[in-house]
């Protein structure tokens, strides 16, 4: 065993950065707990398929440094870590086209001592999966649940999931889940998925990390996220409100929506108070959706980029 | 009959507090009974679509109140609960109940007088409301969705 203890990161990012022509990540700070999941959310080219090549040792960070189930990564026994990792790409290898899929697994469990023959056949059976097919013969749902049997397949501590159900229809997606759910029950395993579907992260996740333009945003705990986040509305105009609202706890927007004014905060048991001791009612709330947070904190950054460091808001 | 627990993810209310207040009730009230298994914390976490730090944290704290034991390699279940214990936690969200009432009712300056008729009125409405005696079975329907 690895003979990680208590609090050990699943994987740790340090200052990491990496430079391409057309797009530059980092740099990242970043530690993903052993024993949860953490779901990484944000919208397209945000970086998070550059990280996961870059904790796979696929390729070299500009700067900075990675750990990955208490190794360094780059330093050396490469095999022996990544024996321990399931890495799910977010596109097939398309070298792998011509061979038929039973064919693959057998190239590939000669990697995996930990390869178990028996999970394998489990989970073709469990995804309806007919491995006698050639790769580029499979439709894209069935060669995504091949790709996910394979991965699972050597029990690896740690799953790198590159947006896993993308192809899959909504009866494999659950099995899916469902299968996730039981591969963390043991509790020492770790799971880093990328996704942005909604209803992904609200089912699997224990954390979550946003990501845009290369940059972490934050990483926060699911369900604390998503009680926190509310928005309020006020009648009237921004005029009226602005000044009565600006110190309202974890404001994060405050903004004119025709006719009403919306307040965003990331505190909501904390503004609800607040609002209550002014005698403030607002004229109506809404709990906020992860995407809808999303939005606001991309929104936020944008803000601050502009301002610089000036009128920093909680 | 823990899957009876529901969450409101539009209130403010933490989750754990949430969950905490209800799977409380289902032990004391001895709807789950002394030797029930509960599920593990992921199995909980997947059901209620929370995290597992939220399950956590509720199982933590219901053992500290000693209502559930967690057995290394077996699981969790339901403890024996102290009848004493048992008719306090019953009353107590009764009792809260009616301190809130009293307070509304003193808000808007009612008598002590016109409190007893308005108490007596609720639970007389709530008597005769009351479905008459069925098969004894109070099943309550699931939601169907209509078109």
């Amino acid at each position: 065993m690895n003979g990680s203890g208590c609090g050990t990161p699943g994987i740790r990012m340090t200052g990491v950065s990496f430079r391409q022509s057309h797009f530059r990540l980092g740099p990242i700070d970043l530690e993903v707990p052993a024993g949860f999941v953490t779901a990484i959310v944000g919208p397209n080219s945000s970086g998070k398929s550059t990280t996961f090549r870059l904790l796979m040792d696929l390729m070299k960070p500009d700067e900075g440094s990675i750990e990955v189930l208490g190794c360094k990564i780059g330093g050396g026994k490469r095999v022996d870590l990544l024996r321990r990792i399931g890495y799910l790409p977010e596109e097939p290898y398309i070298y792998d086209n011509v061979l038929r899929a039973m064919d693959k697994a057998e190239f590939h469990r000669q990697w995996y001592p930990g390869w178990d023959v028996n999970r394998y056949r489990e989970l073709l059976g469990l995804f309806e999966v007919d491995h006698s097919l050639r790769l580029d013969k499979m439709s894209k749902g069935m060669r995504r649940k091949f790709d996910l049997a394979l991965t699972l397949s050597h029990h690896p501590e740690l799953l790198l999931l590159d947006e896993p159900s993308s192809g899959l229809d909504p009866i494999s997606w659950r099995a899916m889940i469902d299968l996730l759910h039981r591969y963390m029950e043991s509790g020492d395993r770790t799971i880093l998925i990328a996704t942005h579907i909604v209803e992904e992260v609200k089912r699997l996740a224990d954390y979550i990390v946003f990501m845009t333009s290369g940059k972490v945003l934050g990483m926060y705990e699911k369900d604390e996220l998503l009680t926190g986040w509310h928005q309020f509305y006020f009648s009237g105009g921004l005029g009226e409100w602005r000044g009565e609202l600006s110190e309202m706890p974890g404001l994060v927007a405050l903004e004119d929506a025709g006719g009403v004014v919306r307040a965003v905060t990331s505190r909501a048991r904390d503004a609800e108070a607040w609002l209550a001791a002014r005698e403030l009612s607002p004229a109506g709330r809404k709990a906020m959706e992860l995407d809808d947070i999303l939005a606001a904190l991309v929104e936020r950054q944008k803000r601050l980029r502009h301002q610089g460091t000036k009128g920093v808001m909680q | 009959m823990w899957m009876s627990i529901q969450l409101n993810e539009y209130s403010a209310e933490p989750l754990y507090h949430q969950i905490e207040v209800q799977l409380r009730a289902l032990i004391v009230s001895g709807q789950l009974k002394e030797g029930t298994l509960l599920p593990s914390i992921r199995e909980m976490a997947q059901h209620l679509k929370c995290s597992v730090i939220t399950i956590r944290r509720v199982y933590q704290d219901l053992e500290a109140e000693g209502l559930i034991v967690t057995r290394q390699g077996t699981g969790t279940f339901v403890a024996k609960v102290d009848p004493v214990e048992r008719s306090r936690h019953r009353l107590e969200p009764v009792i809260a109940a009616m301190r809130e009432a009293v307070a509304a009712g003193l808000r808007v300056r009612c008598s002590d007088e016109e409190l007893r008729e308005l108490f007596e009125n609720a639970l007389r409405e709530a008597r005769e409301n009351r479905s008459p005696r069925g098969d004894g079975v109070n099943r309550t329907a699931e939601g169907e969705n209509e078109g």
